[in-house]
């Protein structure tokens, strides 16, 4: 850890200098973040390494932040940043604190990422496996993080998160998925839905026919992402009303039951306490179909005493914390794949979506999908070109009839609330929604 | 202590970096260095954020005939390395030019905006839009200002450094009767510049216009239609991509149905990364090739893509529209840690100074003055159509008389430019890809419809 000869007692010192009363928000956000990408072939530079660190400051008062943030990380510079962020000078000098950094992971050696390198030979192959080619432009990315948060009253233990991205190019579309590890069956599963893709290019248009639909995992992913998580942010709640007025509101089926849980994310970005150095929890964000928790962070929380704070995040130092899920989980149903898929019967089987966005005022959905399968005999069957689903949530929320019984771990993938780009995971099963409209 | 330079990087560590590579046998080689400082406001409802950032880094391109490489980080670069290794493909830097004499605008030197100044600011706008439009409101606002400097050093000679300022203003409010919020984005080159009253104005009268009911569901009007800046600008952000980089005589053709005559007479299409008084005014760009004004169209005919040194060494000559290709410096790299990406610098129509907006209004006898676009443009070069979704205003006999909540504009890419039969003298950029403007423009021949 880059963080562990932090004398973090100095640090809480000097950030206590900031607090003018119990009711401040002081906290110091330290962060080393590294990005290795290799591009498509033949596209240059042909391997690329990003390194950063750096810190900021952090004062919230009544409804206002104060934030100073560098890149760099030395005690005079933090320092400095304390003296911005200070509203009133302190009477003494602001001391420096020891800050040693711990050198990158690999020093002295290159950086190497042997995963990176061979996973588009992998995919090849994978890809290979199910009897088609195709031409495709990939980059893979393997993206570290580093994190310590400091308070005047706490110094929680350092955080740290490592995953993949991959973004690819087929004649078939764009496509992207965040994976938390990367390797053989991971290149299969990219090679089923890329193929799966491809094939979709020559399908026939969509014709809207009524029937129930059937969202595979991924979607399920996208779908809580935008529909249970955004909807449920103190920030975007606070829109329409007070943020606490939501809970209680019944939002979905009561078949479903959602919770935000970084504990319980893949082993590789799993968090103890969220962005800033508050514990997190297994958070209930709808429970039988009713909200019981809304996502918070610390000055979100400190406005209502029903929310929980443990759930602010940052993209990076320079951002201020928002609410924003981690890690979302639906609970499994009783519902075998089988029956689901004899449950939407000439209905369609949507396992990818290609783009999800939720207008926070209006509560409006829109879910863009790739294809659609229609279902016939209890399999998926023919291919369908792009379609969507439009609607307010709590309707759409509310038409889920069945849940699947095996949960898989998805990448929901990257959401860009408020211009702070961070991934977002999920574990879902799949899920039967009727009467829903679906439109090309 | 070693001299630190303009970008606050030591340059005994650029020296010692490139000089490394070197060492290892990696003949082409870059090294950047930047610092900047940024001062961000926010207000969100009763909610208000003060931010100030300062970021410091460096960037190393490498390379020879057989692979490359490119890192960045934070603080000054550490010439031992340890680097990553160099893959395929080939890195071959521009030869550096001397840039042609240009005088550092004055503004370059005036301080960042102050907290309160900047809260100040925000809040002035939304007070201005309660008293233009009773009941509306500022639901979030955000202003940014920042300045940079750095310098470019290459192993074939190149020694550059550059200078910026940018204020960029985000403006989102609601009015009385309209669910949907305007959204207003500006970029200045300082953020006093800002006019708290005008863009106020500018506010209610999209939120008035957007509060009217739109074109119903399968409804079409036609007639003359006259474009504010606003709507214009995004119009040729959506062809921007394809005027920039290698392309075919084919591509253009497929597109703009031919590969010169792709326009009207009234258009001459422009792009300037020295534009006076533009936002990003520069002499070099991204990677140190001095920029200029390109002309990408004249009185109609296209002259050919624009492309960077480095695409210009990639593309195939012998596609008649890459063997027209102007070179210049329009790689543009928003940050120490961006690779420098060909686009767009200060993209513009250019505008007529005799034609006033008030002329062009009155010329229309029955049309549309479309004020505002509602979102982004949808350009789809495969099908070659475009969707724009727009507010606006009746116009008979050179006179408003009803508002247009929604619709959207949609056609032939191929018959955007041709229609252009006039173009006022009120040139405005948006802040797009890169700087995006236009003047008012008068155009025959593109539909409204509804949903």
């Amino acid at each position: 850890m880059p963080f562990s000869s932090f004398d973090t007692a100095a640090l809480a010192r000097s950030l206590a200098q900031l607090a003018g009363s119990d009711e401040d928000w002081v906290d110091g956000f330290f962060e080393r973040t590294e990005e290795i990408e290799l591009p498509p072939d033949g596209e240059g530079p042909g391997f690329s390494i990003r390194r950063e660190e750096g810190f900021a400051v952090r004062l919230v008062r009544d409804r206002r932040a104060f934030l100073a943030s560098r890149d760099g990380i030395d005690g005079r510079s933090f320092s400095e940043a304390l003296r911005q962020v200070a509203r009133a000078l302190p009477a003494a000098s602001v001391p420096e604190p020891d800050l040693p950094l711990g050198p990158w992971p690999g020093a002295p050696g290159p950086p190497e990422a042997p995963e990176v390198v061979d996973f588009a030979g992998l995919l090849e192959r994978a890809i290979r496996a199910h009897h088609t080619a195709f031409p495709l432009r990939l980059t893979v990315r393997r993206h570290r993080r580093w994190l310590q948060v400091a308070t005047p009253r706490l110094v929680p233990s350092p955080e740290s998160e490592s995953y993949y991205s991959l973004s690819a190019e087929i004649p078939g579309g764009r496509w992207g998925t965040l994976l938390p590890q990367l390797g053989r069956s991971e290149a299969e599963a990219v090679a089923g839905q890329l193929v799966e893709l491809f094939r979709a290019r020559t399908a026939l248009p969509f014709s809207p026919r009524p029937g129930a639909i059937l969202l595979g995992p991924a979607a399920v992913a996208v779908l809580l992402h935008e529909a249970v998580a955004h909807a449920l942010e103190a920030d975007l709640l606070a829109l329409s009303g007070k943020p606490d007025s939501a809970i209680g509101v019944a939002l979905g089926s009561p078949i479903l039951s959602v919770l935000d849980d970084p504990g319980a994310a893949p082993a590789s970005v799993r968090r103890t306490t969220d962005d800033e150095g508050l514990p997190v929890c297994r958070r209930w964000l709808l429970r039988d179909g009713v909200v019981e928790q809304p996502l918070a962070d610390a000055a979100w929380s400190r406005s209502a005493s029903t929310l929980v704070p443990g759930a602010g995040r940052r993209a990076g130092r320079h951002d201020l914390p928002l609410p924003r899920s981690h890690h979302l989980e639906l609970l499994a149903g009783t519902t075998r794949e089988n029956d689901l898929f004899d449950g939407a019967e000439r209905g369609l089987w949507l396992p990818q979506v290609r783009r999800g966005t939720l207008d926070p005022r209006s509560g409006e959905l829109e879910l863009l999908f790739p294809f659609a399968r229609r279902i016939y005999k209890g399999e998926p069957a023919e291919t369908l070109g792009p379609c969507a689903i439009h609607g307010r949530l709590a309707d759409l929320l509310g038409k889920a009839t069945a849940v699947g019984d095996i949960r898989r771990a998805e990448g929901a993938g990257w959401c860009a609330k408020g211009g702070q780009k961070l991934p977002v995971w999920a574990t879902a099963p799949s899920l039967l929604l009727e009467g829903v409209e679906v439109t090309r | 202590m070693s001299e630190r330079v303009r970008s606050g990087v030591s340059s005994a560590a650029v020296e010692a970096t490139l000089k490394s590579f070197l060492a290892r046998g990696l003949p082409e080689v870059e090294v950047l260095a930047k610092r900047g400082r940024s001062r961000r406001f926010a207000l969100d409802g009763e909610r208000t954020a003060s931010s100030y950032a300062e970021e410091r880094g460096w960037a190393v391109r490498a390379g020879d005939r057989r692979g490359s490489l490119f890192a960045c980080g934070t603080g000054d670069p550490n010439p031992d390395g340890p680097w990553p290794p160099a893959y395929p493909p080939a890195l071959r830097l521009p030869t550096p030019e001397p840039p042609p004499p240009w005088k550092e605008p004055s503004d370059f030197e005036v301080p960042l905006i102050g907290e309160r100044e900047g809260l100040a600011l925000l809040e002035g706008i939304a007070r201005e839009l309660t008293a233009e439009l009773p009941r509306g409101r500022v639901l979030s606002a955000t202003l940014e200002d920042g300045s940079s400097e750095g310098q470019i050093t290459s192993s074939k000679g190149l020694a550059a450094t550059f200078r910026g300022r940018l204020a960029a203003l985000r403006l989102e409010a609601i009015g009385p009767g309209n669910p949907r919020p305007a959204v207003i984005e500006l970029a200045e080159r300082e953020a006093r510049r800002f006019n708290p009253k005008a863009l106020a104005r500018r506010l209610a009268d999209r939120l008035a216009v957007g509060a009217a009911p739109g074109l119903e569901e399968g409804a079409e009007r036609s007639g003359d239609l006259l474009l504010a800046p606003a709507v214009a600008a995004r119009l040729l952000a959506g062809l921007a991509p394809l005027f920039f980089g290698p392309r075919t005589d084919g591509e253009i053709s497929a597109i703009l149905g031919n590969a010169v005559r792709i326009g009207s007479e009234a258009v001459t299409l422009l792009d300037d990364g020295r534009f006076p008084g533009g936002a990003f005014e520069s002499p070099i760009d991204g990677e140190g090739t001095p920029t200029r004004e390109v002309t990408i169209v004249e009185r109609g005919n296209f002259l050919g893509p624009v492309l960077s040194p480095g695409q210009a060494r990639g593309a195939n000559p012998t596609g008649a529209a890459g063997s027209r290709a102007q070179i210049s410096g329009v790689a543009r790299r928003a940050s120490f840690r961006d690779l420098p990406t060909p686009g767009p610098t200060h993209l513009y129509l250019r505008p007529d100074p005799k034609i006033a907006v008030g002329s062009l209004l009155a010329s229309v006898k029955i049309g549309t003055y479309l004020i505002d676009a509602l979102g982004p443009a949808r350009f789809d070069f495969a099908t070659g159509s475009f969707a724009l979704p727009v507010c606006g205003l009746a116009v008979e006999n050179g006179k408003a008389t009803a508002p247009i909540g929604h619709a959207w504009l949609s056609g032939e890419i191929s018959d955007l430019l041709r229609g252009i039969v006039g173009v006022g003298r009120d040139l405005a950029f948006l802040p797009l890809d890169g700087m995006v403007g236009s003047p008012t423009l008068l155009v025959k021949g593109l539909v409204l419809r509804g949903r």
